[in-house]
């Protein structure tokens, strides 16, 4: 049987009190199925973000990525442009569409690659790959759009990912809870899943056992990069426009969520549900706040603190494993301390 | 597991008791109720637009209304909080978007749930119901320079600082300001539109370096609340107050020092706390199911007699007449 998971544990209960307490504090409101639908279709943005984030902190070796959200906004600038330059909009609502979604994917998988291939075949540690790529994707971004916000347009099919419903759940979160579960999928019951993981526990070990280890980073990071794609898409469809420096504080907010979901930062381990959840929480939290009206300085001492909460309760976690240790067998998902 | 209830009980305990205490009054009131959504709050201007904002609330204790930011410079924190407002049912929404395109999307959801949208700064915007500009924008960026033309004796290098270049107005007023300049044959702008995000130090950074790169140059004219402050601060070190003439957007009071030392010739502006309180004005206006028309007076100083326009969408362009240029001998009248 699989150990409880505290971090999922903690994830749930906070969930479902700021939804309780959401509910008290605003008369109901809160509660109501706009402001459901509201915070829901908020979500995917952060959440796909934060979902790559912990794919580049599963593969070890200091890994993270940074480039997410500039990787977004090129994704969804180059891919608009190039759309429109072969579809009018209004002409060609739905080959402009396809056009643009699967331009997104594109660009996206092109410059998850690019990180992937500086960090396994030059060696470049992550930080520096990625910061460099973002400043680098940034720069082409301006230079495509002029440093203007570039207008998609408002095709139907476009418009109703970002802003339509289906049985009155928005279709930008059902896409989100898609793509999160084909990854947890995949990162559970498929090879490539496992010699993920293993990598990133033990890199040295997993290279003698003969895991081509490129490939693996390599992949990792392009799905990173098809996921900021996928935000990308998001981004331009809610909001009909992008730009080159929408969303600047995702950078942070996104790691933000993948330490909360108990990713660990050496890597070797972490949950896409965990990441799926914490996101959703930072959400609940963060429309709690503004729903009470307090100031925006206050949201950030309350993400902080509850970072700091969850740092300190992975602690005692890896505190119960090391009694384990004496106990009975070990989780090989913790294989550290 | 009993661990982590304990632990995450406790926690759950103390923000809901914070949240609790935090929340009494705010959502109390009945009324209707006009939030003010600015670009960035804690910063020197948008606490004076506050200033008008509470006061505008004094004068009508039957209406809940605040002002409320995203603590960074950020158009998608901005979004945020405007979808969280109009979730949580805002009758009126005074906005003074980071960037009007990135908005367009939730302002029309906004329009469309039967909130009231008002924009201020944002002469573009398709989807409000009315955007209130202090002034001319093109008025007024010709004005600035020609003050700095006066003070360049109409040559030399000058450059120009806007708050971002998706930041409309700012745009709006350096294009003016070049097309005043091509009266002069003797300036020569060089690499314009430098963004300083309103961020003061990183203004003071950039100035610094366009001083390196040009040591001859002569003139800024700069555009958001901040950059007067950081463009100052490097010509007042430099030991150039005086000898290059620096005109911008810029609030009296955090300027004074460098007016008097003579790094800044001349700060332009219009004082927020009005506009923030003929925003207000229009939006209760429109609540009240009013009409707003040429000439009318939204009760606020500036504001007396308005021009109405046709905006870029089906709104209405409202511009007052709130323009002020003052320098070192000036600005006494008008400290805030």
């Amino acid at each position: 049987m699989r150990k409880l998971d505290g971090n999922l544990v903690l994830l749930v209960t906070l969930f479902a009190v700021l939804l309780v307490a959401g509910g008290l504090l605003s008369g109901g409101t809160y509660l109501s199925l706009f402001n459901l639908q509201s915070m829901a279709s908020q979500v995917p943005e952060i959440g796909l973000l934060a979902i790559g984030v912990m794919l580049a902190m599963c593969a070890g070796d200091g890994g993270i990525d940074l480039s997410g959200i500039a990787m977004a906004n090129l994704a969804g600038v180059a891919s608009g442009l190039f759309a429109m330059s072969i579809f009018p909009v209004d002409e060609a609502p739905v080959l402009f569409t396809v056009t643009f979604v699967i331009g997104c994917a594109v660009v996206g998988l092109i410059g998850g690659t690019l990180n992937g291939l500086i960090i396994s075949r030059l060696g470049i540690t992550p930080i520096l790959c990625t910061l460099g790529t973002q400043m680098f994707f940034t720069g082409v971004t301006v230079v495509l759009s002029g440093g203007r916000a570039v207008r998609i347009g408002t095709p139907e099919p476009l418009y109703e990912i970002g802003n339509g419903y289906v049985l009155g759940i928005p279709i930008s979160f059902l896409m989100f809870i898609g793509v999160a579960t084909l990854l947890g999928l995949v990162l559970r019951h498929t090879p490539y899943g496992v010699k993920l993981m293993m990598t990133g526990s033990n890199q040295k070990a997993a290279e003698f056992s003969g895991f081509a280890r490129a490939r693996i980073v390599t992949t990792t990071y392009a799905l990173s990069g098809l996921l900021a794609g996928l935000a990308g898409l998001i981004i331009a469809a809610r909001n009909v426009n992008v730009k080159w420096d929408y969303g600047t504080t995702y950078l942070l907010i996104a790691i933000l969520v993948a330490v909360m979901a108990g990713v660990k930062p050496e890597g070797g381990y972490g949950r896409v549900i965990n990441v799926v959840l914490a996101a959703i929480i930072l959400q609940l939290l963060s429309s709690l706040l503004n729903f009470v009206g307090l100031s925006n300085f206050v949201r950030d001492l309350a993400w902080g603190a509850l970072l700091l909460c969850f740092l300190f309760v992975n602690r005692f976690a890896l505190v119960e494993h090391f009694d384990a240790l004496f106990s009975s067998k070990r989780d090989p998902h913790a294989s550290k301390n | 597991m009993n661990q982590y209830l304990k632990t995450s009980g406790l926690f759950v305990a103390a923000v809901v008791s914070a949240l609790g205490m935090a929340s009494q009054g705010a959502i109390a009131q009945d009324g209707k109720s006009i939030t003010t959504v600015v670009k960035i709050s804690g910063i020197p201007w948008f606490d004076r637009m506050e200033t008008g904002v509470k006061k505008f609330a004094e004068s009508n204790p039957e209406m809940n209304i605040v002002q409320v930011g995203p603590a960074t410079a950020d158009s998608a924190q901005q979004l945020q909080i405007i979808n969280d407002l109009v979730a949580k049912g805002t009758d009126a929404l005074a906005v003074v978007p980071m960037d009007p395109a990135i908005l367009e999307g939730i302002l029309k959801r906004a329009m469309d749930r039967g909130t009231i949208v008002v924009t201020h700064e944002a002469d573009n915007q398709k989807n409000t119901m009315v955007d209130v500009e202090a002034f001319d924008n093109s008025a007024y960026g010709a004005a600035m320079n020609v003050r700095l033309a006066e003070c360049m004796g109409g040559e030399g290098k000058w450059t120009t600082f806007v708050g971002s270049l998706g930041s409309r107005t700012h745009m709006q007023w350096v294009g003016a300001g070049e097309e005043n300049a091509k009266q002069h044959s003797g300036m020569v702008l060089v690499d314009p539109n430098n963004e300083s995000f309103d961020d003061a130090n990183g203004t003071y950074e950039k100035a610094k370096e366009i001083l390196r790169k040009h040591p001859d140059i002569k003139g800024f004219q700069t555009s958001a609340g901040n950059d007067v402050l950081g463009v100052g601060r490097a010509i007042e070190e430099a030991g150039l107050a005086g000898k290059i003439c620096l005109v911008g957007t810029g609030l009296p009071n955090p300027s004074a020092a460098y007016l008097d030392s003579g790094a800044i010739t001349a700060i332009g502006f219009w004082d927020p706390q009005k506009a923030g309180m003929a925003m207000n004005s229009v939006a209760k206006t429109l609540l009240a199911g009013g009409e707003i028309v040429d000439g009318m007076d939204l009760g606020v100083e500036g504001y007396e007699s308005v021009s109405v326009k046709q905006g870029p969408g089906d709104g209405l362009l409202v511009f007052g007449n709130g323009m002020v240029l003052a320098d070192k001998d000036t600005y006494k009248d008008y400290l805030f």
